[in-house]
């Protein structure tokens, strides 16, 4: 049972495409599991079909029309899209899928991170410079308590973890900002991982997981 | 040529920043049509590859997507293709169009969104080896929805115009303005005049205010 969501300060801005694209995916993710949450996308997009049709009509250029009708009677060259090639990707634990938004992104391998931790490097292709990370979390472990420079979301794969905010379980997402000092520490049990966009780079208490955030990027 | 002109009639209703303004009397040149015109037309399109109901669709939709995408800040050459663009997807994905589940203006404005999205992350990776790994129909994730998802959507989706004319006008504006600005979160705190660590709030009370009446004026 899902407990966490984004709110409607990201769906909007999704809604409307103005969402960057790292924090798309990270929002997209959720929403692949979140009925709820596709619905209140579904009711904001609305929204923009609505003021699609309120908007002031263009004039088109002349020709416009004839052009369209030349371009429908072209074959289309993606009659049949190709399925996208799936890139490799590193193993998650069984029986967790692979999120269908990450298609298209380039992930490296499992790295080390600290003990118990790895994390692996999401590239969006055509915004390499967005800051997306998959984490894996061992279980019981603790991330170095931090807090964030910008904003950082999360959406929970697999596991859990409970960072004395709340527990966040698969399925959940977290916002989380400058107004957060935390220190997110996974279940037993099970390992967590996390898709996690660094809005700006994190935050550490300890010098140790300091110089680790700045050699990793976060 | 544009295909031929129905004759004027009624006057559309525009909303613009808030305020519920008449349009003047030569932009509302011709009649809106209703939902079960644009219905029929589009079903003609999926079923028989009807061109007069695909011509009555472009000079309805064409005109206001160009529009939309110029308001939200597209240059207008670009706009003009992304409108043509969007109608020849309608075209060729007509059938998949289910009036059952939303309105066709909610179809045309991910379309074109997408449309829009796909074309700035061509241009900012030019080293792109599958440009088609970003199905523009798929992204975001908004084609996840379920048909009981979206036929539940479509019935609220209904109720969206009177509640936007319902809200505040402050509020109506927030929205608006996340919707067209380049820089949403600067421009409305610029515009309201408040600090921008309480846009996010603005946006949320905005966005809550509007389900809550889109859910009483369905009821």
């Amino acid at each position: 049972m899902i407990q966490h969501h984004p709110g409607d300060d990201l769906l909007l801005p999704l809604a409307a495409g103005r969402l960057s694209a790292g924090q798309a995916l990270v929002v997209s993710t959720h929403l692949e599991g979140c009925a709820e949450c596709r619905a209140r996308l579904h009711e904001l997009q609305a929204l923009g079909g609505a003021l699609l049709e309120q908007v002031e009509p263009a004039q088109l250029e002349a020709g416009a029309w004839e052009r369209t009708l030349r371009r429908i009677d072209r074959p289309a060259a993606d009659a049949a899209p190709a399925t996208p090639a799936r890139a490799p990707h590193p193993p998650l634990p069984p029986g967790v899928p692979w999120p269908a938004s990450l298609h298209g992104c380039r992930v490296s391998a499992w790295r080390w991170m600290g003990p118990g931790m790895r994390f692996a490097r999401v590239t969006v292709p055509h915004d390499p410079a967005a800051a997306l990370y998959l984490l894996r979390i061992g279980a019981g472990r603790s991330v170095p308590r931090h807090t964030h420079g910008g904003v950082e979301l999360t959406q929970v794969l697999c596991g859990a973890f409970d960072d004395g905010r709340a527990r966040f379980g698969p399925g959940d997402f977290d916002a989380a900002d400058d107004s957060v000092h935390h220190q997110p520490a996974a279940l037993a049990g099970a390992t967590c991982v996390c898709l996690a966009y660094v809005g700006a780079p994190m935050r550490f208490d300890g010098r140790i997981a300091s110089t680790i955030g700045r050699w990793i990027g976060m | 040529m544009l295909p031929s002109r129905e004759p004027a009639a009624g006057r559309a209703v525009m909303l613009v920043f808030g305020h519920v303004a008449a349009v003047p009397a030569a932009a509302a040149e011709r009649r809106m049509p209703t939902e079960a015109e644009i219905n029929a037309w589009i079903r003609a399109v999926a079923e028989t590859a009807d061109r007069p109901s695909f011509a009555a669709l472009f000079r309805h939709f064409a005109p206001r997507i160009k529009g939309y995408l110029v308001r939200t800040g597209t240059d207008e050459a670009l706009a003009e293709e992304l409108a043509q663009e969007t109608m020849v997807a309608l075209w060729r994905r007509a059938a998949r169009f289910d009036p059952a589940r939303a309105q066709l203006s909610t179809w045309l404005y991910t379309i074109a969104r997408n449309l829009r999205i796909d074309h700035h992350r061509r241009r900012a990776d030019a080293t792109a080896e599958a440009p088609d790994d970003w199905d523009p129909e798929q992204q975001p994730a908004d084609a996840h929805l379920t048909p009981d998802e979206l036929l539940h959507a479509a019935q609220r989706e209904r109720g969206v115009l009177q509640a936007l004319a319902a809200l505040p006008p402050e509020q109506a504006q927030v929205l608006q303005l996340a919707f067209f600005e380049e820089h949403p979160h600067g421009r409305i705190a610029e515009v309201l005049g408040i600090p921008l660590g309480t846009v996010k709030s603005r946006i949320r009370l905005a966005v809550t205010h509007l389900r809550r009446t889109m859910e009483r004026t369905r009821a």
